[in-house]
């Protein structure tokens, strides 16, 4: 199954609505599903760069070039495959504080982390 | 000639230029007392043993692991029989070795919270430690200083300089002269309010704190945009210089804060009078009390994170005929400056680098000329802007060799593209206001260069090119000799006067730092600290992942000794 599949079947507009509308939901409920409601959409990709770039690209690499393995999120696809979006979601939320990666949650709204998600999904490496 | 004629011959030349061209005070004699060698961080030693001739006889001495892999920055310093080298990563480890043979006579080993690493910009370093009147002094990433008994690592006690968890960090080590102990703190990048602050050596008490942005009220204040002052920036990240005779304490400041600049300017070349006191300014501070005694901006209302800060190198040079209290900076905006240390005043600036986002320093004003094209605006991009946010040198330092009359500087030859950017201040988070794309090589076809400078004629009179950038530190010594490293790992030695590579050694990781140089029982040693950089290749896309790719991490000290 290729990971835009994986993806998809958790991306029906019921949950991206969902994603949109109450974007809590999910962090209270673990459970439940974690997908991108930008799932597929070209015209985010650009603005997904631009936030990455001022927010990101000075820990993970100008565009997502990165040679640290642990920080290239260009990988995220083959080292998690269908949890990407789940790991994504919640290292972005919380942090992972002892290894530097800051909280983002009460910085960057889920609109804009997933705006990133978006474009960090083309330029992932194959496997 | 025989070794000794030749010693004797150098020696000589050495003391007649010394005394010719310098103060005797800028001399690290045989050990290397302090991070920068000297008080006047020259990097120069009078050691002449190893020399242009017997340099390629260099083998291992002894070399000891760090135990960490984060970028290892720390200078190590020789006290007597002892070196004290820091460790990354807070730094995890101090270590006090035999500097003759590599014994660990102690280990201190600081108590960090877990969190520290998230509110530090540029890789979790150290740049080593501080000694004086038998105590070590150590800088810590979560912002507290704390002093060492130097003969058993005991701590003897422990302040808080700043609140690390709003962004402040220390990654250089402090000034020690007369009773005090001096440092400053980094978070330019975090909307921090930068300041130096002395502390008495044998208690800990604070002596003077003196912020270098002057709060509302205070002259200077209003060369800010309403309350954009109170995260403006001018950090005070890296090392001081001192100068015993004049009493001045010279520190450079970072950039003003955030990069983007329409928060606290006009956002236009014409800045008026929002030029942003005093964020990329040399500082020079009464060293009794703290007192502000002069003030040199290289770059107004900075919006290209041009920091000031790196290492102010104090000579006295001969200019047109008159014996000069220099003071020297190759700035990160591109300019080498000499000024008059004693009040400040300019006395030549010269590109040593390509620069194109100024055509020059107005000499009256002492102002950059700009290209208002190379200044980035809020959402308006300013493309190919030459050097690039690491500078046309960053902290890693510069050598002042005595022999020569030069200064050897490690250079950048990238680009970039920027823009301003809306961004909201959050305490404890990075806060840029900023886009760019750094991953832009200059022509020529390398990515930096160790410069042979003439302060003087203001002229690159050599230079080795290298395939990457970061290039590591310099020191020179009067052996004829100028020693630096790369992120391939490879240490060399190089003829001072000719800039010939005599004698290369693979390490095995990058080299960042300066080596030093010391002499124990008859015998000259090099000591290099080594551990590839890790945090900032980020900010250069491919061309940091090159820099990645060229060794993996490590953490060593390794030092040299000639062959019998
Ligand atoms: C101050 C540096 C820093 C910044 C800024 C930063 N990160 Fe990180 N990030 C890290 C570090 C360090 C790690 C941990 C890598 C490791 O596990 O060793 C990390 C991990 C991650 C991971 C988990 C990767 C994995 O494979 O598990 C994701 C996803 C991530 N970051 C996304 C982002 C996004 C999106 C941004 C911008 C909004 C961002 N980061 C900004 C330093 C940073």
């Amino acid at each position: 199954m290729s990971w835009r599949r994986a993806l998809s079947l958790h991306a029906g507009a019921l949950a991206a609505v969902l994603c949109l509308a109450a974007p809590t939901a999910d962090a209270q409920n673990p459970a439940g599903p974690i997908a991108n409601p930008f799932e597929g959409r070209a015209d985010v990709i650009d603005e997904g760069r631009s936030l990455f770039n001022q927010y990101c690209a000075h820990c993970h690499g100008t565009n997502a070039h990165q040679g640290e393995r642990p920080r290239d999120l260009r990988r995220l696809k083959l080292r998690y495959g269908s949890q990407a979006p789940r790991i994504f979601y919640e290292a972005v939320s919380n942090g992972r504080l002892e290894k530097g990666m800051p909280v983002w949650k009460s910085v960057l709204g889920e609109d804009m982390l997933w705006r990133i998600f978006t474009f960090l999904e083309t330029v992932q490496t194959p496997p | 000639m025989t070794h000794v004629q030749r010693t004797l011959a150098a020696s000589v030349l050495s003391a007649a230029l010394i005394l010719a061209a310098s103060s005797a005070w800028a001399q690290s004699g045989s050990g290397w007392l302090m991070y920068g060698g000297d008080y006047a961080n020259t990097r120069y030693s009078s050691l002449n043993q190893i020399d242009t001739s017997n340099v390629g006889r260099l083998r291992v001495a002894w070399m000891r692991s760090l135990g960490t892999l984060e970028s290892q920055e720390a200078t190590p310093i020789v006290v007597g029989d002892m070196m004290y080298v820091s460790t990354s990563t807070g730094p995890r480890y101090v270590f006090a070795f035999n500097a003759k043979d590599g014994a660990v006579k102690w280990k201190y080993e600081p108590e960090l919270p877990t969190d520290f690493a998230a509110t530090v910009c540029c890789g979790l370093d150290s740049r080593g430690v501080a000694y004086a009147n038998g105590k070590v002094f150590v800088t810590r990433l979560d912002a507290k200083m704390v002093a060492l008994d130097a003969n058993t690592g005991k701590e003897l006690w422990s302040v808080t300089v700043v609140d690390y968890k709003v962004g402040h960090a220390i990654t250089s080590p402090p000034v020690v002269y007369k009773n005090l102990v001096v440092t400053g703190y980094a978070g330019g990048e975090y909307g921090v309010r930068g300041a130096v602050q002395a502390y008495n050596q044998n208690t800990g008490e604070l002596v003077w704190k003196t912020y270098t942005i002057p709060a509302a009220g205070e002259p200077g204040n209003d060369t800010w945009k309403g309350d954009a002052w109170k995260t403006g920036g001018g950090s005070t990240w890296y090392v001081g210089s001192y100068d015993p005779t004049l009493n001045l304490l010279y520190w450079g400041t970072s950039n003003a804060g955030p990069w983007g600049g329409h928060t606290r300017s006009t956002d236009s070349s014409q800045y008026g009078q929002y030029t942003n006191l005093h964020t990329a300014s040399q500082l020079a501070f009464d060293g009794d009390t703290g007192k502000l005694v002069w003030a040199y901006q290289m770059t107004p209302a900075d919006v290209w994170d041009y920091d000031a800060v790196n290492e102010a190198v104090l000579a006295d040079l001969n200019l047109g005929g008159q014996t000069t209290p220099a003071l020297m900076k190759a700035d990160r905006n591109g300019f080498f400056y000499v000024l008059n240390r004693q009040n400040g005043r300019l006395l030549s600036a010269e590109p040593f680098v390509h620069v194109n986002w100024a055509k020059g320093i107005d000499t009256a004003t002492g102002r950059p000329v700009e290209d208002p094209e190379k200044r980035p605006q809020l959402d308006r991009w300013a493309r190919n802007v030459c050097p690039n946010l690491f500078g046309g040198k960053n902290w890693e330092p510069m050598s002042y060799s005595q022999q020569t009359g030069l200064v050897y500087i490690p250079t950048f030859n990238l680009c970039m593209d920027i823009a301003g950017k809306n961004e909201a201040y959050n305490p404890g988070k990075f806060y840029l206001a900023s886009e760019f794309d750094l991953d832009k090589a200059d022509s020529g076809g390398f990515l930096s260069e160790l410069k042979a400078w003439d302060p003087v004629k203001r002229a690159a009179v050599w230079g080795i090119k290298e395939d990457l950038p970061f290039m590591g530190g310099v020191m020179s010594t009067a052996g004829g000799l100028v020693f630096y490293g790369n992120q391939r790992g490879e240490l060399k030695a190089v003829d001072a006067k000719t800039g010939r590579v005599l004698w290369t050694f693979n390490v095995g990781t990058g080299i960042l730092q300066s080596p030093t140089t010391y002499m124990i029982d008859g015998r000259q040693y090099v000591a290099v600290v080594a551990g590839r950089v890790k945090g900032p290749p980020s900010f250069l896309g491919k061309i940091g992942q090159k820099v990645i790719d060229a060794s993996p991490e490590g953490g060593l000290v390794v030092v040299f000794e000639l062959a019998n």
